[in-house]
């Protein structure tokens, strides 16, 4: 057993990097610094309590009004069913229902990993087509250079904020694994590295899904979609060689060597 | 405060960071221990503000509760052995997580411990389901009521929720 290394339980804010970055001392990767959002139940219960839900219609859109809630769920900071209750009391029709729905696919993946235990960190079932997946992670990607605007932001948000848009993560998952042929356990590893709300269910199997080692076929997207649901803000402006520019028919021959 | 008839501690993990975590709310007065797991840091890549965050959450549950909370770094099982045994513990609290370290350490603690009773409270559930799962889509259809409406409702009368808002 190692020296033992206690910390007071009352850090303030402006301390916690130093001491608690002492106390770590190679236990972590990057600079010490607090996380973009302050941890802590009280904290999550303010967050919970401003979060109207208006706008929730258009969660796949970037500027649409998501929860940012996801840490506080990860963490137990704040509850499931907390946060289903607020939904039902604050929001309304459809917007309501679609917002405890996503909810439920929190519920649906721990449930998961009760059933599959360490199962899910390997593939669940055979990918959907002929895959020759690399388990390295490009440095390239690692360092936001791939020269693609778009997937450089998605990266330089995961490290910055420890936070992604859901529509992020799919279309940075996509690109990783289908078009890079990157293993999907790399990118689990490396959202595993960041997120703050990083974990082994909702991670692990959201890259699966997306992989197609737990779903019927694999995720994709195309330029138009990105360009669409980030209000053009790559798009409008990138000069870069784009591999998403073209129809879905096209891409899944390309990528996955089927006909459309 | 009059000390309780058997003497307990909780253990307090990163799933459960919060004043309302079962365990702890089982047992308001009993020191609690939270540990940053030195082996596993040690294998696995993890950026500072995530550390962070968690310490925050444990600060933030220190201050909202009786009982002392205390914070250490090192291998969970072996510190929580330690901790029970400095405070002459007969009984460990916790909440269930259904990661695979749970049962990982839970296991090198009765090995450490045998003497020690480790009583698990189980986590916090949206639905009451508990028959196989495959595909969300078939899942949803059969939590959808209960989710939508916040009660499990397996007698629920068959009008739906959305002839409601329509
Ligand atoms: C490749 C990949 C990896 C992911 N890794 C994680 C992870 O490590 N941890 C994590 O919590 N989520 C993960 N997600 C799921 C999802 O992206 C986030 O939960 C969501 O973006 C969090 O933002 P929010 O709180 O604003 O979501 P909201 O849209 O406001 O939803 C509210 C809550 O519902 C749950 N939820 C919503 N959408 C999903 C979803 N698609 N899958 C699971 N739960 C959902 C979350 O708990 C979320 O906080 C991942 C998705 C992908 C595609």
């Amino acid at each position: 057993m190692s020296d033992p290394v206690r910390l007071p339980p009352d850090l303030p804010d402006d301390r916690l990097p130093r001491v608690l970055g002492e106390a770590l001392a190679g236990l972590y990767t990057g600079e010490p610094r607090l996380p973009a959002r302050a941890g802590g139940r009280t904290a999550g219960l303010a967050a919970l309590q401003a979060w109207t839900g208006q706008g929730y219609a258009g969660r796949n859109f970037l500027g649409g009004n998501v929860s940012r809630l996801s840490m506080y769920l990860r963490h137990g900071m704040l509850g499931l069913r907390e946060v289903a209750a607020h939904a039902r009391a604050v929001m309304r029709g459809r917007e309501r229902d679609e917002f405890l729905r996503q909810l439920t696919w929190a519920e649906f993946y721990r449930l998961v990993l009760r059933q599959e235990g360490a199962r899910v960190l390997g593939n669940l079932e055979d990918p959907k087509y002929p895959a020759r997946w690399v388990g390295t992670l490009p440095d390239d990607v690692r360092e936001a250079r791939t020269g693609l605007p778009c997937a450089d932001a998605w990266v330089t948000h995961l490290v910055r904020d420890g936070w992604m848009h859901n529509h992020e993560r799919l279309w940075f998952a996509a690109y990783l694994v289908h078009w890079r042929g990157v293993d999907w356990r790399a990118g689990y590893a490396l959202f595993r590295e960041h997120l703050l709300d990083g974990d082994i269910a909702n991670n692990a199997l959201s890259w699966q899904w997306v992989a197609s080692t737990f779903s019927n076929k694999p995720y994709f997207m195309n330029q138009e979609n990105i360009d669409r649901y980030s209000g053009g803000r790559w798009c409008r402006t990138c000069r870069a060689e784009c591999p998403f520019r073209a129809s879905y028919g096209e891409l899944e021959t390309q990528l996955f060597g089927t006909q459309p | 405060m009059t000390a309780p008839q058997v003497r307990r501690v909780v253990w307090i993990h990163g799933d459960s960071l919060s004043v309302t975590d079962p365990a702890l709310s089982a047992c308001p007065d009993a020191p609690a221990l939270f540990v940053f797991d030195r082996p596993f840091l040690q294998a696995v890549p993890v950026a500072f503000p995530r550390l962070a965050f968690m310490y925050q959450g444990v600060r933030d549950l220190a201050a909202h509760r009786a009982g002392p909370t205390e914070i250490r770094v090192g291998s969970v099982p072996d510190e929580l052995a330690a901790f029970a045994g400095a405070h002459h513990a007969a009984e460990l609290h916790v909440t269930r997580n259904f990661t695979p370290d749970f049962a990982r350490i839970v296991d090198g603690l009765r090995a450490a411990r045998p003497d020690l009773r480790i009583i698990i409270h189980e986590p916090e559930r949206l639905t009451s389901f508990d028959g196989p799962l495959r595909r969300f889509f078939g899942f949803w259809k059969k939590v959808e009521r209960e989710v939508l409406h916040g009660e499990p409702a397996p007698d629920f009368p068959r009008r739906g929720h959305r002839q409601e808002r329509r």
